[in-house]
C-alpha cells in the first residue's frame, strides 16, 4: 500500500510551538505573580530593609537614619556611651546556652519516645504521634502561661523542689532560666520526636539482629547498629529544634524575668520599645545567620536522608 | 473482580438471545457519528531534535475501526493527541469530517477519547463521570440522565453507574471509560491503548465486546495499540508506524501477508527474511537457493512466512524444495514450532498438527515453498 | 536489663511524657473553672471566669479581631496560594527553584525576624505615604504572608497525586477553561481547599509574635490581649479564654487533619 508521502504541506500553520510558549508562559506568570509579588513586597523587601537598617545610625524614637555605619554592631558587642559593659554579651551567651540546654534536653527525651511509638502497634502509631504533636497547636503564650501556673512559687511542684532543697523558700521555679528552658523544650519536643521517628520507622531490623549476634553486649549492638541509622534524623531534629529555639521570644520574656533574656527579647524591645532599631536589626541578622546555617546542615541531612522531612505543624 | 463478572454475565445472556452481529432490534437511539479523517504533511517536533512525526498523510474512511500500531515511540500516541486536540502539530492539515479542525481547541471538537489510564473523575460518581462531557456541552439534566441511561443499557452496566470510582475493577474502569466517551456521540472516537492495563482473559474479552460496539454503532474509532495480535483481530484496517513516519497502511491481511517493508515484517512478527542476490525473470537467487516467486515486486529481501511452508521427510528434488535439518521443535500441541539449518541460515516453520507424522530433532526434511507464499520487499 | 524491665520502662516514661506534654494545658482548663481567683489551689468549681469574659468589652472586641483577621487572611491566603499550587503543578517541569526559595522563606524565617521587618517596613510605609497604619489590615497583610505557603504547598501535593490525563479528559470531554476550573479542578482539589482552609485559621489564631508586632492600638487579638493580661499580672478569667481558643483550635486542627486524610 502507500508507502509515498506527499511533501509536507508549506501552509500557514504559524500556529505551532512559539505560540503555545508564550500561552505557557502567560499561564505561569498568571497563577504564580499574585501569590510571588505578595510574598516579595510583604516579606522579601522588609527584610531586606531590615538589614538597611542595621547598617544605619541609631535616630530620635529609636528611629533609623543616616549615616550608614557599624555602630549597630558594635553596641551588640557591648559597646555604649560608658563603653563596654556586658549585658548584651551575657544575653548572647545565654542564648546559645538555654538553646543548647533546651536542645540536650529534647534529645533525652525524644529519642527514647521516639523509638518507643516505632516499635508500638502500627494501627496506634499515628494516634501516638497525634499526642506528641497536639499541644503544640495551642498558642505559645497560652502554652508558656499554663507553665507560669505550674511553677509559680506555692504550687505542688514548687513546693517539692522547696522540699528538696532545690529553690531557696517562697521563690518558686518560676521565673528563672530553669522554667525558660523547659519552656523551651516544651516547645520543640515535637519537632524532634517526628524525624527521630521517621529513622526509627525506616530502621532496618535485619541489621540490629546482625549486630545482636555480632556484638556481645546490647549497648554496642545500639551503638553500632541502630545509632548511625537514626543519626540523621536526629541531627535533623536538632535543627529544627535550635534554630527557632535560639530566635524564641516568648518563652524568655513570660518565664524568665528580667535574668532570663535572650537574642529574641533583645531584639523585640529595640523595637517595642521604640529605643534603637539598628542595634535590633543588628541582632536579627545574627539570628538570620543562624537559620541560614541551619538549613545549609539540614540541606546536607536531608540529602542524607534521602527525602524531604515534612514537619506536622 | 466478582462484580465485573455477573456484569459480563449480563452481556453473555443478552447476546446468547440475540445472535451478535444482527442484533440490530436493541440498538439505542444514540446518534451514529461517522466522519472521515483526513491527514496531510503532519509534523511534530519535542523539543530541537525529538521528532514524533515527520510528514504523516493519512485517511481514515468514515465508519472504519482503523489502528496505528507500531513500537512504543514511533508517533502514533503523538497522532492520536493531534487527532484529540491535546497536542498541536507544528505543521500539516487536519481535517474531520469535512472541517479543517487544526486550529480547534480540544473541547470544541466532537472527538472522544478513551485514556489508557482511564482518567475517570474521582471526585464524581460513575453516573457523574457519564454525564460530564454532556453537561459541558451544556444539555439539559433531564435529557442527560436519558442519554446516560441509553449508553448504561447499550454497554450493560447494569448496576455500576451507582458506584463510586474507587469501587471498580479496571475492567469495569474500562468500560465506564469508554460509555462516557461514547454517550457524547462524538464523530470520531480515539482510543489510546485502552486494554493494555488489563490481564489476558480480560483483554480478550474486551475486545470482542468493543468490536461489537463499533460494528453496531458505525461510528469512526481510531484505536492506538502496540499489540499486532489485537490490531489484527480488531481492525478494518492498520497503519504501521515507526520513527514518525507511516510504513504501510492496510487491511489486517495486506500488512501481515505483504508487508511492504522489513521493518512491517518484523514488527508483524516474520523472522524468516533473506538476502536477494540475482534474480532472472521469477527466479531469485537468495541465501537459501534458488526460489521462484509468483510475482517479484523487487526489493532485495524475500520473506517466507513459516505457517506457509511444507515439511516432508527426507529428500524430494522439486521447484521451491529445500533441504535441511532440524535443529530444534517446540511441540505446541496444536501446531509445532520448528527451526531448521539449511544452507548455512536458519529457517522457522510453523506446521499444524494434524495427527500424522512429525519430524524430529535431527531428522533430514525437504521444505515446500509455494511460489504465491513468496513476498518481497525492500530495507 | 532485660527485655521487659526496659519495655515497662519505656511505657512508663511514654506515660510520664503524655503528662509533660498536656500538664499545662490541663492546670489552664482546670483553673478556668476554679471557684477562687487563686491561681494556686483549687477551692470549688465555677463557671464565673466565662461570664466576666461575656461582660468584658476589651476580650469581645479582641474576640472579633481574632476571628475577623483569621477568616479574612484564611480567604485571601487560600485564593492566592491555590493559584500559586497550581502554577508550581502545572509548570513543574521548569525550573521553578527561585520560587520554590521564595515560598519556603516564611516557613524559615524565625518570627520574630519575620515581625519586626513587617513592623519596620509599615512604621516606614506609613510615615512616608500615610497608608496601611499598623492596626487589622497590616496584621492581615502579615498573616496572608505566613499563610500563603502551607495553601501552595497543600494544594500542589493535592495536584501531584492526581492522573495528569484527568486534565486531559476534562478538555476531551468539551470542558471550556472556565469549566474546567469550576467543574474539575476545584471539585477535586475540595478536601484540599477545606483542609488549607482550616490550617491557615489555626495558623492566624495560634499566632502571636507576628501578630503583636504588626498590630496597633486598636486592633489587639486573644493571643495579644491574653498577653498584655499576663504581663499586668495574672488574672484567673485568662484561664477561660486560652480554655475556649484550646478547644476551637483543636478542633480546627482536627478538621484540617481529616479533609486532609479524605484523599481518593
Amino acid at each position: 500500500m502507500s508507502n509515498s508521502h506527499t511533501t509536507a504541506m508549506q501552509s500557514g500553520q504559524t500556529l505551532g510551538r512559539s505560540q503555545a510558549m508564550v500561552r505557557e508562559a502567560r499561564h505561569l506568570l498568571f497563577t504564580v505573580t499574585p501569590g510571588a509579588a505578595w510574598i516579595i513586597l510583604f516579606l522579601v523587601l522588609p527584610s531586606v530593609y531590615l538589614m538597611a537598617v542595621a547598617f544605619m545610625t541609631n535616630g530620635p524614637y529609636g528611629l533609623p537614619q543616616m549615616p550608614l555605619s557599624l555602630e549597630s554592631f558594635k553596641q551588640l558587642a557591648g559597646f555604649g556611651f560608658l563603653g563596654w559593659s556586658p549585658g548584651n554579651i551575657y544575653t548572647l551567651l545565654r542564648s546559645l546556652w538555654q538553646t543548647f540546654l533546651a536542645t540536650a534536653l529534647v534529645v533525652i527525651v525524644a529519642y527514647p519516645i521516639a523509638y518507643y511509638i516505632s516499635t508500638c502497634r502500627e494501627k496506634w502509631r499515628p494516634l501516638m504521634l497525634l499526642a506528641v504533636v497536639v499541644p503544640s497547636w495551642t498558642n505559645q503564650v497560652i502554652r508558656a502561661f499554663g507553665w507560669m501556673n505550674l511553677l509559680a512559687p506555692g504550687t505542688p511542684l514548687s513546693s517539692f523542689a522547696e522540699t528538696l532543697g532545690l529553690i531557696s523558700p517562697n521563690m518558686g521555679l518560676y521565673p528563672s532560666n530553669f522554667a525558660v528552658t523547659l519552656g523551651l523544650a516544651y516547645n520543640f519536643l515535637p519537632f524532634m520526636v517526628l524525624p527521630l521517628y521517621a529513622a526509627f520507622e525506616k530502621l532496618d531490623t535485619a541489621q540490629v539482629e546482625a549486630a545482636q549476634d555480632l556484638y556481645a553486649t546490647p549497648f554496642k549492638a545500639f551503638w553500632h547498629a541502630v545509632f548511625p541509622q537514626t543519626l540523621p534524623g536526629l541531627l535533623a531534629g536538632v535543627v529544627l529544634v535550635a534554630i527557632p529555639a535560639f530566635g524564641m521570644y516568648v518563652v524568655p520574656e513570660l518565664l524568665g524575668g528580667g535574668k532570663g533574656m535572650m537574642l529574641g527579647n533583645l531584639v523585640a524591645t529595640q523595637f517595642s520599645g521604640g529605643s534603637n532599631w539598628p542595634l535590633g536589626a543588628a541582632g536579627a541578622i545574627l539570628m538570620l545567620i543562624a537559620t541560614f546555617i541551619g538549613l545549609f546542615a539540614m540541606r546536607r541531612i536531608g540529602k542524607r536522608l534521602g527525602g524531604g522531612e515534612e514537619v506536622v505543624i | 473482580m466478582t462484580d465485573f463478572t455477573t456484569a459480563v454475565d449480563a452481556t453473555g445472556r443478552a447476546d446468547s438471545a440475540a445472535p451478535s452481529g444482527e442484533d440490530t432490534g436493541e440498538q439505542s437511539h444514540l446518534q451514529r457519528g461517522a466522519s472521515s479523517i483526513t491527514l496531510q504533511g503532519l509534523h511534530k517536533r519535542f523539543g530541537r531534535d525529538a521528532v514524533a512525526l515527520d510528514g504523516v498523510d493519512l485517511t481514515i474512511e468514515a465508519g472504519e475501526f482503523f489502528t496505528l500500531l507500531g513500537p512504543s515511540g514511533c508517533g502514533k500516541t503523538t497522532l492520536l493527541r493531534i487527532l484529540a486536540g491535546l497536542e498541536e502539530a507544528d505543521e500539516g492539515q487536519l481535517n474531520i469530517g469535512g472541517k479543517d479542525v487544526i486550529d480547534v481547541p480540544p473541547h470544541h471538537r466532537s472527538v472522544n477519547t478513551v485514556f489508557q489510564s482511564y482518567a475517570l473523575f474521582p471526585h464524581l460518581s460513575v453516573r457523574e463521570n457519564l454525564a460530564f462531557g454532556l453537561k459541558m456541552r451544556g444539555m439539559p439534566a433531564a435529557q442527560r440522565e436519558q442519554k446516560v441511561a441509553e449508553i448504561a443499557q447499550f454497554i450493560k452496566l447494569g448496576d455500576l453507574v451507582d458506584r463510586r470510582i474507587d469501587q471498580l475493577s479496571g475492567g469495569q474502569r474500562q468500560r465506564i471509560a469508554l460509555a462516557r466517551a461514547l454517550v457524547c456521540e462524538p464523530d470520531v472516537l480515539l482510543l489510546d491503548e485502552p486494554l493494555s492495563a488489563l490481564d489476558a482473559g480480560l483483554r480478550s474479552q474486551l475486545q470482542v465486546e468493543l468490536l461489537r460496539v463499533q460494528k453496531r454503532l458505525g461510528m469512526t474509532f481510531v484505536f492506538v495499540t502496540h499489540d499486532q495480535d489485537e490490531a489484527m483481530v480488531m481492525s478494518d484496517r492498520i497503519a504501521v508506524l515507526n520513527g514518525g513516519k507511516i510504513q504501510q497502511v492496510g487491511a489486517p491481511r495486506e500488512v501481515y501477508e505483504r508487508p511492504s517493508n522489513a521493518f512491517v515484517a518484523r514488527f508483524m512478527g516474520h523472522d524468516n527474511l533473506y538476502r536477494v542476490t540475482a534474480r532472472n525473470g521469477n527466479r531469485l537467487t537468495t541465501e537459501l537457493g534458488e526460489l521462484e516467486v509468483e510475482q517479484d515486486g523487487g526489493g532485495d529481501l524475500v520473506l517466507i512466512r513459516p505457517e506457509t511452508l511444507d515439511l516432508k521427510p527426507g529428500h524430494v528434488e522439486g521447484v521451491n524444495h529445500l533441504h535441511g535439518r532440524i535443529a530444534e521443535r517446540l511441540y505446541r500441541g496444536s501446531h509445532a514450532e520448528f527451526r531448521l539449518e539449511l544452507a548455512g541460515t536458519t529457517l522457522q516453520a510453523v506446521v499444524n498438527n494434524r495427527g500424522k507424522h512429525m519430524p524430529d530433532v535431527g531428522d533430514e526434511v525437504t521444505v515446500l515453498v509455494a511460489p504465491e507464499d513468496l513476498v518481497t520487499l525492500s530495507e | 536489663m532485660n527485655k521487659r524491665a526496659m519495655r515497662r520502662g519505656l511505657t512508663t516514661f511514654w506515660w510520664l511524657t503524655v503528662v509533660f506534654l498536656y500538664l499545662p494545658l490541663a492546670v489552664v482548663m482546670l483553673f478556668s473553672f476554679n471557684a477562687s481567683n487563686s491561681a494556686a489551689r483549687m477551692t470549688g468549681f465555677s463557671l464565673r471566669w466565662y461570664h466576666q469574659l461575656l461582660g468584658n468589652e476589651q476580650i469581645m472586641s479582641a474576640f472579633a479581631n481574632t476571628l475577623i483577621l483569621a477568616v479574612i487572611s484564611s480567604v485571601i491566603a487560600l485564593a492566592i496560594g491555590c493559584m500559586i499550587g497550581y502554577g508550581m503543578y502545572r509548570h513543574r517541569h521548569r525550573k521553578l527553584g527561585w520560587l520554590i526559595i521564595l515560598i519556603y522563606l516564611p516557613i524559615v524565617l524565625p518570627d520574630i525576624v519575620f515581625g519586626i521587618s513587617e513592623m519596620a517596613f509599615f512604621v516606614q510605609f506609613h510615615r512616608l505615604t500615610g497608608f496601611l497604619q499598623p492596626g487589622l489590615t497590616t496584621m492581615i497583610i502579615a498573616h496572608v504572608t505566613f499563610q500563603i505557603p502551607f495553601v501552595a504547598l497543600i494544594v500542589y501535593s493535592r495536584f501531584v497525586g492526581l492522573d495528569p490525563t484527568l486534565f486531559e479528559a476534562a478538555k476531551d470531554l468539551y470542558a471550556s477553561p472556565v469549566k474546567r476550573v469550576v467543574h474539575f479542578m476545584l471539585p477535586t482539589i475540595k478536601p484540599a481547599l477545606i483542609s488549607a482552609f482550616f490550617l491557615s485559621f489555626t495558623l492566624s489564631v495560634d499566632d502571636f509574635v507576628i501578630s503583636f508586632f504588626t498590630s496597633g492600638p486598636e486592633s489587639a487579638t486573644l493571643p495579644i490581649y491574653i498577653w498584655g493580661a499576663i504581663k499586668k499580672g495574672i488574672s484567673p478569667e485568662i484561664n477561660a479564654i486560652a480554655t475556649l481558643m484550646i478547644g476551637a483550635v483543636a478542633l480546627a486542627a482536627v478538621f484540617s487533619l481529616m479533609f486532609n486524610r479524605r484523599r481518593a
